[in-house]
């Protein structure tokens, strides 16, 4: 040993062999590279859920939890809930006793409520929060409320977006409650045809707990012909709705909830039915944009001939009429564009008198939706339009009756890039109306979807329109790590 | 007319006496009488003095008959001359000039009240050096010349002046006044006899003159420990602090005898405290005895009080004139710190001769022969320029990381290191108390290093942020001057030193770690020269630098537990292998190993408890998914073979490919194989530990083990870079190849420089982070209610929970209980999921008032906090959404806790701590040199052949 390290080339061989040893074991132990296994969310049943009609007055009410569903076993440790239907009232006020309780999940339960009054709160816990879906629908042969006129209960939030005419065209009305503890400081964006709009009057309110508001917003920006509406909070949760009503013989109904501004938006859930189509996009940026329009119909997914696009100015909103591109057929339009946009969509009837109905901009249904109020009484026919505008998509289909059992489940198979309009009809026997759930399959494709309600009267088609929302069903709980590191971005 | 009676007094003084006899019959004022006391001398000292002076006049006492017997006793016998007799007294190791007593004679007659006369006395050996011009004392019974120490003689105090006392030797007093004040005070055989002779002589009405012209040359035999005492069994330091004091408190009036009495208890106890930290022990007890010794016995200084009551008080103020000023104390104690930062002996002896507190000489560089200012000096040497030349590229590296850091909003932090928040009261809060409130709240007890942390965060006045910023920012110039000092013994070629520090600095670990935030590695690298300076003085069998290798191997391992691991192993292979050499090595690598586990032992033994840390280093690490950003998994074989350990910041591998080159071709040279080879076995044993690293644990950083096995590198090639030279001079083929490897070798820090400035240091450290609290919520926040922070990341959502302010360096590290995390994971998931139920409430138990989602909020987390009725949303912009509990926020009390053990733990982990520093610490050079009491003139052992050499370098010294 001593004589090899001596030699200097012994030194230096020894060394070479020793370092070639280490190479050879650094590189043999060198793991191969493991395809990382993102952790993923779990999904759980939502525990509450609060929900606020926002004008149920003369109006009937559906409240529904969908039935547990048997193929996800995580819910059966599911804590028995109920539901509490109650005027808005602040956390002083004791419970009143007239409180309506629901705690029948699986069961839709519908109530005409009276005219007068101010907007329901629906409070859910446990069992009944999981899915609650609650909706008022109002009828009308006559007046200037003539129509169908239906909107989902919305839960208080941060931020509600509404694209529809502006106060120039039709009396729109904002409904706003706040049910929670704590004020709301509400502020109001309109963006018009020409720009947003600044109202010298201020533009923000502040509605404390308990208390609702309605805002006529002509009184906010008199002019515009078309708006999209932006109700933000600096603090607190504000539950807010639109109602849009154009006059005598001209239809009324509420706006949806538009989805946030986006650079790619699905407006899904277009009738079959004849009749006007007319497109609202709003730019709320800070730059023009040129929005690409695709209409995804029952036999593909293509541009439309000379719509192909809708140039919107920077902060405004403008429109576009898409009657000869899709009239007459359900549809879903894809919207993209440079910079975000939202979008909403007036679909009118046919008649002597019309009806108007409105979709918007919605994000697909991955967990599943539910829709509360469906009809299939005398000559009112409820509609389901799916569309599948990325890829082929399958999903059950579902009525809840409000009595008996439910029917079994329906799949429904969308191919990619096309629409398909289900009827549904309630099975024989059932009375009044019924609930649809709609759960896209595992591996499915993204669903977006609407449901449609019409009714044929003498002197015109009266409508209503939904885009499904996801279904307040599931939660996804992101895996979640005490980590000290998180105070680093 | 004057008649002189010549007395030397001799005691084992055969070494000095002869050249001192013929002196003194030298003189040229002829002597009238001489008379040689032998006071039992063994050394042939008598047959000397009878040699000289003829057997008549020579008289032989017991031996241990002291100086002031002995006189008495010849006075005694010898009758009275005519005329105006003088003494004059004589050491044995005390040379009169042949002019002495002539200058002294002449001084006397020209001022008849003249009664003591001395002689300007220089030094035995080194002639030119002044040890007194008379002597005074200061009220804390110290000796004092009023000299500089080594002070040369240029005439600067010539002059005939009067002074307080003179020395015995070549003291020339007046017979009468000899007699009148009964002579010496045999009470005190040997040391300030004199001084209480010529006090009193001054309360007598006499004056004392010390007489310039009049040299005599004095080898303080007796004070210098040159020559065993024999009058006395006590140690002289001991007799001289004690006489010191005695005759102080003898001749003081009463009034100033209070306050002396106050001043020296006082004064005593305090300089031996000062004697135990310099680890003299003896010392600190020979203070204390002295002093107990002169106040135990109040009826011998009563006595001698009566004794010399006549005229005290009348004398005084004559005399406290001639004391030593009270501010040269304070001077005093800045020569003894600046001695103590030189590196000498810390506490000078009180009253010592002022040659017996000689300077050691062999710390001294050789820098300071030479005479150019020390601004010139300092900037002239390589090390100097090298770590001004490192900071310079270190601050342009880290161009992107000042401005932040020079603003007063922006906090250090990302990789492995939090924001940097706080100072050094909360780390040292921290660090001491039993229950930690921060986050989820622990009861685990502190990592140490937080411990070190908050000592450097105290030396930066308390500014954290400058300590991190000065440790982390600045590790590669503190790194290549630790590496350009570290190797001072090791390689004395100066240009390999300066190649090989910065080579040392800019390894891709240094920079890896400033990118990395790696603040523990940051501080390792700092250190590891040093850990190897040290080892190879602790071979050489030094036992201080045992210790200090201990303490600084607590400090690394407290904060890279791996670095311990490297060092053992490697310590433990030296001592197999070197063991045998040295005698009591085995025993300094106990010691040097042994400390870190003694101070670190409860911390250590969780560390063993969950082995998968040893890998690890303090600061953030990355868990699970998120693995990536601070460590390269997988690490490639060539990465770690080329010393890059990977992560942020490193350079490409091929950047110390000169190194590796060079290290190989160190290999060839024939001379010095064992160094080369013990390098390469360094080098090629860190790189299996690194290699072990970057396997077991995707986590795990292998920086420490690849700069050790740099280190070892760096030391086989450095250390046969002076051949380089050689092979210059001999040119041809030879010199090409060594400009070759010269190109070579500086290829590799000169590439990693411009690679680092290139890339700049920072990514992921960042001296721009906001404080993670918001304003808002440290605004609003009830003392104790917490800030959830959440960071959607990669599909996972990370939290961690601020109270009031945000996390300390070593928070991080630790460990709340397991089902308090589980209950508020759960919590935390159910809010970030949205999903409603009491998840609010939950957390508002746990004292969560705020929720804050820093940068742009992820639209899910939005809608899912939005969604919450308990949360209302304070603000949301860009920067980051800010949501507050809106009901009752319980801030839940702390635990009882017993902290009697980490309490008691704490005082003895300081107390050792303390202990280590002491014995650590630079003190009393060396033991009493108790051998050299024979002091035979050539002696055996090294220790002799040091002295020679001290000699020799004393002489070489002195100027032409």
């Amino acid at each position: 040993m001593r004589r090899l390290i001596e030699n200097r080339f012994g030194l230096l061989a020894l060394v070479l062999v020793a370092l070639g040893a280490l190479y050879g074991v650094a590189f043999v132990s060198r793991p191969a590279p493991a395809a990382q296994v993102r952790p993923q969310a779990v999904r759980a049943p939502v525990e509450s859920v609060t929900a606020v009609c926002p004008a149920p007055s003369g109006s009937r009410v559906s409240v529904v939890t969908p039935a547990q569903d048997q193929r996800n076993p995580g819910q059966q440790d599911q804590k028995p809930g109920s539901a509490t239907l109650s005027a808005i009232r602040t956390p002083e006020e004791k419970a009143g006793g007239n409180d309506d309780v629901i705690d029948r999940p699986g069961l839709l339960w519908q109530r005409e409520i009276a005219v007068g009054g101010g907007p329901l709160v629906v409070d859910a816990t446990g069992a009944m929060a999981a899915g609650l879906e609650s909706a008022q629908t109002a009828r009308e042969t006559s007046g200037t409320q003539r129509g169908l006129a239906g909107v989902r209960c919305v839960e208080p939030g941060a931020e509600s977006w509404f694209v529809g005419p502006g106060p120039a065209a039709a009396e729109m009305t904002l409904y706003l409650a706040n049910p929670d503890a704590a004020p709301a400081n509400v502020s109001f964006m309109v963006y018009s045809g020409e720009g947003p709009v600044l109202s010298e009057r201020g533009n923000g309110v502040v509605v404390k707990p308990g208390q609702h508001r309605v805002i006529r917003l002509r009184d906010l920006a008199p002019s515009p012909l078309i708006m999209a509406l932006q109700v933000s909070t600096r603090s607190g949760r504000v539950a807010a709705a639109v109602k849009a009503v154009l006059g005598e013989g001209r239809g009324v109904d509420w706006l949806p909830v538009a989805a946030a501004p986006a650079t790619r938006v699905v407006v899904p859930g277009i009738p079959g039915t004849a009749g006007q189509r007319e497109l609202y996009v709003a730019a709320p940026g800070e730059r023009d944009t040129v929005v690409r329009i695709k209409a995804v119909l029952e036999d593909g997914s293509y541009a439309l001939k000379n719509k192909e696009t809708i140039e919107v100015p920077a902060g405004s909103a403008a429109s576009l009429d898409l009657s000869t591109g899709i009239g007459g057929q359900p549809a879903a339009l894809v919207l993209e564009s440079d910079v975000p946009i939202v979008a909403g969509l007036k679909i009118t009837g046919t008649g002597a008198r019309q009806d108007v109905a409105y979709t918007a901009g919605a994000a697909s249904v991955d967990l599943g939706s539910v829709v509360a109020d469906g009809r299939a009484e005398g000559k009112q026919t409820s509609w389901l339009v799916l569309s599948a505008p990325f890829g082929a998509a399958v999903a059950e289909v579902q009525l809840v009756p409000s009595k008996g059992a439910a029917p079994a489940p329906v799949e429904v198979k969308v191919p990619a890039a096309r629409t398909k309009e289900l009827r549904l009809t309630p099975p024989k026997g059932s009375k009044g109306g019924f609930s649809v759930v709609v759960r896209p399959m595992p591996g499915s494709g993204p669903v977006y979807g609407g449901r449609v309600l019409d009714e044929g009267v003498k002197d015109g088609r009266l409508l209503t329109a939904q885009p499904l929302a996801m279904a307040r069903t599931w939660a996804l709980v992101p895996p979640t790590v005490d980590e000290p590191g998180a105070v680093l971005p | 007319m004057h008649s002189v009676t010549a007395i030397v007094v001799a005691h084992d003084g055969a070494r000095w006496l002869k050249e001192t006899l013929a002196a003194v019959l030298r003189q040229a004022r002829p002597l009238d009488r001489v008379v040689g006391v032998d006071n039992g001398s063994r050394d042939g000292s008598g047959a000397l003095l009878t040699e000289a002076f003829g057997p008549g006049n020579v008289l032989a006492l017991p031996r241990s008959t002291g100086f002031g017997e002995a006189v008495h006793e010849v006075l005694r016998r010898l009758p009275p001359a005519p005329g105006e007799e003088w003494v004059w007294l004589l050491h044995d190791d005390c040379v009169p000039d042949a002019h002495a007593l002539q200058a002294l004679l002449w001084a006397a007659e020209q001022d008849p009240k003249a009664a003591i006369l001395g002689p300007k006395l220089r030094d035995w050996l080194d002639r030119r050096v002044l040890l007194e011009m008379g002597v005074t004392v200061s009220r804390s019974g110290r000796r004092d010349t009023g000299l500089e120490p080594r002070e040369y003689d240029q005439g600067q105090h010539d002059g005939i002046a009067d002074v307080l006392s003179v020395s015995t030797a070549g003291m020339l007093i007046r017979r009468d006044v000899w007699d009148e004040l009964s002579g010496l005070d045999t009470a005190l055989p040997l040391f300030r006899d004199d001084l209480d002779l010529c006090w009193r002589a001054r309360t007598a009405g006499h004056r004392v003159l010390n007489v310039s012209d009049a040299v005599a040359w004095h080898a303080e035999a007796s004070a210098r420990r040159r020559r065993r005492i024999a009058t006395s069994e006590e140690h002289p330091r001991r007799l001289d602090r004690r006489n010191g004091l005695f005759v102080l408190m003898a001749n003081l009036p009463f009034g100033a005898l209070v306050r002396s009495v106050l001043r020296n208890v006082f004064g005593s106890v305090l300089r031996a405290l000062l004697f135990l930290l310099a680890k003299q022990p003896a010392n600190a007890l020979d203070e204390l005895a002295a002093l107990g010794s002169v106040i135990g016995h109040p009826m011998r200084l009563r006595r001698a009080r009566k004794a010399r009551k006549q005229g005290r008080k009348q004398g005084w103020p004559a005399i406290r004139r001639k004391l030593t000023p009270p501010g040269a104390a304070f001077r005093r104690l800045a020569d003894m710190v600046q001695g103590f930062l030189a590196g000498a002996g810390p506490v000078d002896s009180a009253g010592r001769h002022h040659a017996a507190a000689d300077r050691a000489q062999e710390d001294d560089g050789d820098e300071l022969l030479t005479d150019s200012g020390g601004v010139q000096r300092v900037f002239s040497s390589p090390g100097v320029a090298l770590f001004l030349i490192l900071t310079v590229i270190t601050l342009v590296a880290e161009r992107t990381l000042l401005p932040g850091l020079l603003s007063s909003d922006g906090h250090l932090g990302g990789g492995a290191l939090v924001p940097v928040t706080g100072g050094a009261s909360d780390l040292w809060r921290l660090y001491v108390e039993d229950h930690h409130a921060a986050g989820l709240g622990s009861q685990t007890w502190a990592p140490p290093y937080v411990a070190v942390l908050a000592g450097l965060s105290a030396v930066a006045l308390g500014k954290t942020w400058l300590a991190v910023a000065v440790v982390l920012l600045g590790c590669v110039p503190l790194a290549g001057i630790s590496a350009y000092a570290a190797t001072k013994r090791m390689i004395s070629y100066a240009p390999a030193r300066v190649w090989l520090a910065a080579t040392y600095a800019l390894l891709p670990v240094a920079t890896g770690v400033v990118a990395g935030g790696r603040l523990g590695t940051a501080i390792v690298i700092v250190l590891l020269p040093v850990y190897a300076a040290l080892a190879t003085r602790v071979m050489a069998g030094s036992r201080r630098a045992a210790w200090g290798l201990g303490l600084l191997l607590t400090v690394g391992t407290a904060f890279v537990p791996l670095a311990y691991v490297l060092v053992a192993i490697l310590g433990g292979l030296a001592a197999v292998s070197f063991g045998g050499i040295r005698r009591g090595v085995r025993r300094s690598l106990v010691i040097g190993l042994g400390t870190p586990v003694v101070l670190l032992f409860p911390w250590l033994v969780q560390i063993a408890r969950e082995p998968g840390r040893i890998l690890l280093e303090s600061g953030l690490h990355e868990s699970g998914l998120h693995v990536g950003r601070l460590t390269t998994p997988r690490l490639a074989a060539d990465s770690l073979l080329m010393l890059s350990p990977g992560g942020p910041g490193v350079p490409p591998v091929w950047a110390t490919a000169g190194l590796i080159a060079v290290a190989l071709a160190a290999l060839l040279l024939r001379r010095h194989q064992m160094i080369v080879a013990i390098g390469w076995g360094v080098m090629l044993f860190g790189l299996l530990v690194a290699i072990v690293v970057s396997r077991v644990d995707d986590a795990a950083w292998p920086g420490v083990p690849l700069a050790f096995a740099a280190t070892g590198l760096l030391v086989a090639a450095g250390h046969q870079a002076h051949r380089i030279a050689e092979f210059r001079a001999s040119g041809g083929l030879r010199r090409l190849g060594a400009m070759l490897i010269v190109v070579v070798a500086f290829a590799t820090p000169l590439a990693a420089a411009a690679l680092w400035v290139t890339r700049g240091a920072d990514d992921p450290l960042r001296s721009d982070l906001s404080d993670p609290v918001p304003v808002l919520a440290e605004l609003q926040s009830e003392p104790g209610e917490g800030t959830l922070l959440l960071r959607p990341k990669d599909g996972t959502v990370g939290y961690t929970l601020m109270r009031g302010r945000g996390p300390l360096i070593g928070e991080s590290d630790l460990t709340p209980p397991r089902e308090t995390t589980e209950r508020f994971t759960t919590a935390v998931a159910g809010l970030a999921s949205g999903r409603g139920s009491t998840y609010v409430q939950t957390l508002a138990a746990s004292g969560v008032r705020f929720v804050t989602v820093p940068g742009s909020v992820d639209p899910a987390l939005r809608r899912a906090l939005d969604s919450q009725p308990a949360l209302v949303r304070v603000s949301l912009s860009e920067t980051g959404g800010l949501w507050r509990v809106a009901g009752q926020v319980t801030v839940p009390p702390p635990p009882a806790t017993a902290g009697g053990l980490h309490r008691g733990w704490l005082w003895a982990q300081g107390g050792l701590l303390v202990l280590v520093l002491i014995l650590a610490s630079p003190g009393a050079r060396t033991k009493e040199p108790d051998v050299d009491y024979a002091d035979a003139p050539v002696e055996e052992g090294p220790r002799g052949r040091r002295r020679a050499k001290e000699n020799k370098g004393r002489k070489d010294r002195v100027p032409a």
